[in-house]
């Protein structure tokens, strides 16, 4: 833009472009980062807004609040511990199943598929990780519960039941609504998101790099375990945490099979909620300004924590890994 | 083509033709290519491709890009077999079985196939297990002796007096001819019998390009090597028998010396002279 204008080159004294340029830049500029502040701004905003209205409740209860478990609204005793044992824990189960079913996946896809399949099951992946969660919710209740309810936990307290240490798991009647309802849903939901995911991560590896592999001799599982996980493990972990994420705030889905039950217990089948289902359930019944309203936005406000702590986890996770292999 | 070598299933100790045979050492061929035809899906990309690689020699393979010549190279040791869609038709004649095959072990023929590319590849991983991940593949050893295989690898191409203090350091630390060597270490850690390169000094710089070269010279009193160059002189300077690739087919096949002074085609004459390619 400094550029001299000489006289043997008559057409740069008369740039238009380059003043727009000048104009626009600073504009432009202004616009970018407005948009970037502007993020933490929503953040900040979110933050205060759950925080404030929350406090009523943190101010009532104390500490007690998280360790509680209690949620009695005709005594007015509102604790945390239940919905946050049922988010916790139904997410953990949902990423249990969900994970080694995505890495198969999106392995088959990148490694194994014969292309045509490979395109198809790839475009299907993420047709099903675009279905609604009310889809997920309604399907879930109608087909998951009754089967749960006469086929699974039957079978389940069949086999465990007198297992000591396995009998508490598969414990209580069969209601069909409950933890292990709810990770069913909440993994059939995330899997093709982090399959996706994890099939972009494996595609976008330089191909040479996986041909090394192979050249020494590898087999694809082991090209896939010692050259391709390795490099994408950045990627991977992403996915996951993404998928993660999506089980611990997914809501519709999750209300219509956890059986709206604020208890702690071992039984995998026993009816809960999560955070989520308990918001959903409960806040149209919560007056505005009252004690309940109030623990619902504390824990809403637990939520949002729970999640910063476990993207800061996996991305400490991942440093801690590169530094382990000398990056 | 000139080289007419009768084929019998025992190709192995057959004397060779004079033409693809450097005068005073007569090599055994270690491996046969016989009407080589290669198809990426409905391309053909090599025509009756018909070479052979004389045992612990050099065959430098040259030509214009797009002329086949890494595809030839990646016939070798099966690498297109991963991909869906490329096929080969014809032999490849290598240890008595045609690997061609399909009921070649693809695992244990890349292990005696080995092969450099292009860029250096290191694994995501240390130095160290980038040289002991190879042997891992294929062969159950002792603490100790992955040890002494590993220095041993990482001496032959020179590497070991630069890295030994940090073998547990990240391979991709190493500068670029580094790299290269080490994945020259890593190919050579599994004992092939074959080495296959890939233009495997393109991305480097002068120096680590001699490097290379003169390792290349040590390499072959051990192994049969192929190696894909764009770069005449490099072919002069390492190969000792170079094959030209115009178009899929081969031209010509002749003894380094011959091949650069009085090659008998006139495509090969022009490519050598620089005036296409």
């Amino acid at each position: 833009m400094e550029i001299p204008a000489r006289q043997s080159l008559p057409a740069m004294k008369q740039a238009p472009s380059h003043q727009g340029g000048q104009k626009g830049d600073p504009a432009f500029r202004l616009l970018v980062t407005a948009t970037g502040v502007g993020v933490l701004v929503v953040l900040g905003a979110i933050i205060a807004v759950m925080v404030t209205g929350g406090w009523k409740a943190f101010a009532t209860f104390g500490p007690g609040f998280l360790v509680s478990a209690v949620w009695n609204p005709v005594t007015q005793h509102f604790g945390a511990a239940a919905p946050v044992f049922g988010t916790v824990i139904s997410s953990a189960l949902a990423l249990l199943v969900a994970v080694p079913l995505a890495f198969g996946t999106a392995f088959w896809l990148t490694a194994l598929a014969p292309p045509a399949a490979a395109s198809v099951i790839g475009m299907a992946v993420q047709l099903l990780a675009a279905v609604p969660s009310i889809i997920f919710g309604m399907w879930g209740f109608f087909v998951v519960v009754p089967v749960v309810a006469h086929y699974v936990q039957p079978a389940a307290r069949q086999l465990f039941g007198h297992v000591p240490g396995l009998s508490a798991l598969v414990a209580g009647a069969p209601f069909g609504t409950g933890l292990f309802t709810a990770a069913l849903i909440l993994a059939v939901m995330i899997t093709p998101s982090i399959t996706a995911v994890m099939r972009d991560v494996f595609l976008s590896m330089p191909a040479v790099l996986r041909e090394s592999g192979y050249g020494l001799g590898a087999t694809r599982w082991e090209v896939m375990r010692h050259v391709v996980l390795p490099w994408s493990r950045q990627g991977v972990v992403g996915g996951i945490v993404l998928g993660m994420g999506r089980a611990m705030g997914e809501t519709m889905a999750v209300t219509f099979v956890i059986g709206d039950s604020n208890h702690i217990g071992w039984s995998l089948f026993a009816p809960a909620n999560t955070i989520a289902s308990l918001i959903a359930l409960e806040f149209p019944e919560s007056p505005a300004g009252s004690l309940k309203l109030a623990s619902l936005m504390a824990l809403g406000a637990i939520l949002m924590a729970i999640s910063f702590v476990t993207l800061w986890f996996s991305r400490w996770l991942l440093a801690r890994g590169e530094q382990a292999a000398g990056h | 083509m000139s080289v007419e070598v009768p084929v019998k299933a025992t190709g192995m100790t057959q004397p060779l033709d004079s033409a693809t045979t450097s005068k005073d050492a007569p090599h055994p061929v270690a491996m046969q290519v016989r009407g080589l035809n290669f198809y990426y899906g409905t391309s053909h990309a090599l025509h009756d491709i018909s070479l052979d690689f004389p045992e612990r020699s050099v065959t430098g393979m040259i030509g214009p890009s797009g002329c086949g010549k890494s595809t030839l190279l990646r016939v070798l040791n099966r690498m297109y077999d991963l991909y869906p869609g490329q096929r080969a038709t014809g032999e490849v004649i290598f240890d008595k079985q045609n690997i061609l095959n399909s009921g070649v072990d693809l695992n244990v023929l890349r292990s005696r196939i080995g092969m450099v590319f292009q860029k250096p590849t290191p694994f995501p991983m240390s130095i160290y297990d980038n040289i002991a991940f190879g042997i891992r593949l294929h062969e159950r050893v002792s603490r100790s002796e992955m040890d002494g295989r590993v220095e041993d690898a990482l001496r032959r191409v020179a590497l070991w007096p630069e890295v030994q203090d940090r073998l547990s350091a990240s391979a991709t630390a190493l500068s670029g001819g580094q790299q290269q060597r080490l994945c020259i270490a890593r190919t050579i850690a599994v004992r092939p019998e074959v080495i296959l390169l890939d233009e495997p000094t393109s991305a480097l710089d002068p120096v680590s390009t001699a490097r290379i070269e003169e390792l290349l010279d040590e390499l072959k009193t051990e192994f049969t090597i192929a190696i894909v160059t764009h770069n005449m002189q490099q072919a002069a300077r390492c190969a000792d028998q170079v094959a030209f690739f115009y178009m899929g087919r081969l031209i010509e096949v002749d003894s380094t010396a011959r091949m650069f002074t009085t090659p008998r085609e006139q495509q090969t004459q022009d490519y050598i002279t620089g005036r296409f390619g």
